[in-house]
């Protein structure tokens, strides 16, 4: 079995209160995450990226379809033996210290005792918290607290890691630091499911991606071919004095100027797909 | 911790200023005054602790979105439930171990100097006090309030804010106190229709009067066991049967 998440036909209706009418946050989607790849999930805020992650953590039911984890149902805890997971913006036990709060999650991961130590202390050290591991967490900054989150996450040594918005709020070398953990953990054969705004980085990082929008799935596939040559095709040069402009532009009627598509960035589709769909 | 502390304190105020009042007894016995004003601390002060801290631990954790990263691991929600009401029971148990200690202390003293000034009015080796009744009633009371903990947490498995919780374990510790009247008036109504309502609320609703059997702990009155025993059996009933159903509301909650 290669797939690690398939969403086959999931909606997801939610009850507006005082009134008999429904939101459908997720629309009948269908997805399939295969094993050691690094899925980026993409879409314009509502657009269903944060239900869907907790349908498949089983933190909240879907209305239509099935969400499988490993093989198993979402709603099976057995499931999330192999998760790990990164909340959007965090927020755990303000009075544990970094190392302690480690031990909790690990010892709630099913960690064993022996291992567990050496694993916290590993863990604080590859995310940069080495010095800051016996720091209480309510003192921690934001881009530290995403990092002791990304730690936890990764505690259980889990198959799977779902990681919500893992660089909000946390600088430019930071983000880089995390986004070159998630590529050695591909790397040491996990799957990564990453939800992130920072769309230069997730066209960087991951192996496929599926853009969310309004609920619905509007595409889906290898960042390759997403970001594959576009039909439209533009090209500008900066700093030309007025002689090189007239020389370039003999050099072109003589049809001697050869022309390709430019490729579009993933930042390009995603607001094509936005806009079209708010349009 | 902060307010495990200060309702510590309080009722150890309260518990010595029974102190103060001895000579305002109401024509009591000055040690049965002390033991009302300690056994009332331990069980208001703890009640409303039970209270707070439930709703708080329990809603705390949803509305700060912790629940959610401990869900998120190989967690049952039955556990979480679980675990919550073992966390805030264990803290009721340890402030009314403690204010037990300083109850008994208390009487301890009380009685021993009024043996010194009356030592005539006592037998050899004669204690007034029954102080290992005392501490059966003490543990009576911590099933009482786990009873007053599982039905906040089961409020709180489907309230949106810790303060509805709250409101309705007040109620509730309001109505359990008061539910004796219903079995008694169900006895005296005709009514099938109230005679059902009565029934049904004296079965839905524990009993808390039936924990206030301290009253002569402090006058050599015996506490019998088999009373005691009845007493944790129905206080573990009740608690494990509204924690039961309190994982089944759990269980169908979004976070």
């Amino acid at each position: 079995m290669s797939v690690a998440i398939s969403i086959s036909g999931v909606s997801k209706d939610f009850r507006i209160p005082g009134s008999k009418r429904r939101l459908r946050a997720v629309d009948n989607l269908c997805l399939e995450i295969e094993k050691q790849t690094v899925f980026g999930l993409l879409g314009p805020n509502g657009s269903g990226k944060s239900t869907t992650i907790k349908m498949a953590l089983g933190l909240i039911r879907p209305s239509q379809g099935n969400c499988q984890i490993l093989g198993k149902s979402s709603l099976d805890p057995a499931a999330r033996m192999g998760i790990g997971y990164l909340p959007e913006a965090p927020y755990f036990q303000r009075f544990l210290t970094g190392r302690e709060l480690l031990t909790y999650f690990g010892k709630l991961s099913g960690v064993p005792k022996s291992e567990l130590g050496g694993r916290v202390v590993r863990l604080l050290s590859r995310v940069g918290l080495e010095d800051a591991g016996d720091r209480r967490v309510g003192g921690y900054s934001k881009g530290m607290l995403q990092r002791i989150g990304l730690a936890q996450a990764m505690v259980g040594n889990p198959e799977l890691l779902i990681l919500d918005e893992p660089t909000a709020g946390v600088d430019p070398i930071g983000a880089a630091d995390i986004a070159s953990i998630i590529r050695e953990l591909r790397d040491e054969g996990k799957t990564v499911l990453l939800c992130s705004h920072l769309l230069s980085q997730v066209e960087t990082i991951c192996d496929r991606a599926a853009i969310m929008v309004k609920g619905k799935l509007a595409i889906e596939g290898a960042v390759e071919s997403l970001t594959a040559a576009s039909e439209s095709s533009s090209a500008r040069i900066d700093g030309l004095t007025t002689d090189a402009r007239k020389r370039l532009e003999a050099f072109a009627k003589e049809g001697q100027l050869k022309m390709s598509t430019h490729r579009r960035s993933l930042e390009e589709l995603f607001l094509e797909l936005s806009k079209g769909a708010s349009d | 911790m902060r307010l495990f502390l200060a309702m510590t304190g309080l009722a150890i105020c309260a518990l010595a200023s029974s102190f103060l009042f001895r000579e305002f007894n109401f024509g009591s016995s000055e040690l049965k005054f002390i033991a009302d004003f300690g056994f009332g601390g331990m069980t208001l002060f703890g009640s409303a602790l039970a209270i707070i801290v439930t709703a708080q631990l329990f809603l705390g954790e949803i509305e700060h979105r912790t629940a959610m990263t401990l869900l998120a691991k190989p967690v049952f929600r039955s556990e979480f439930v679980l675990g919550k009401f073992l966390g805030v029971w264990v803290t009721v148990a340890c402030f009314i171990g403690m204010l037990t200690l300083c109850l008994v202390l208390a009487l301890w003293m009380r009685e021993s100097s009024i043996r010194l000034e009356y030592p005539e009015g006592f037998e050899q080796g004669q204690r007034l006090v029954q102080y290992g009744g005392i501490i059966w009633f003490s543990l009576a009371q911590v099933f009482r309030i786990g009873i007053l903990c599982a039905l906040v947490i089961l409020f709180s498995t489907y309230a949106t804010s810790s303060l509805f919780a709250m409101v309705m374990g007040v109620l509730v510790w309001i109505v359990g106190q008061l539910q004796h009247i219903a079995i008694e008036a169900r006895g005296v109504v005709d009514s099938l229709v109230l005679k059902g309502i009565y029934s049904a609320v004296g079965f839905a609703l524990p009993n808390f009067h039936l924990y206030d059997v301290g009253e002569g702990l402090a006058m050599g009155e015996v506490l019998p066991i088999s009373l005691v025993g009845k007493l944790l059996l129905y206080g573990a009933l009740y608690s494990a049967f509204y924690l039961a159903v309190a994982t089944a509301s759990f269980n169908r909650r979004e976070l």
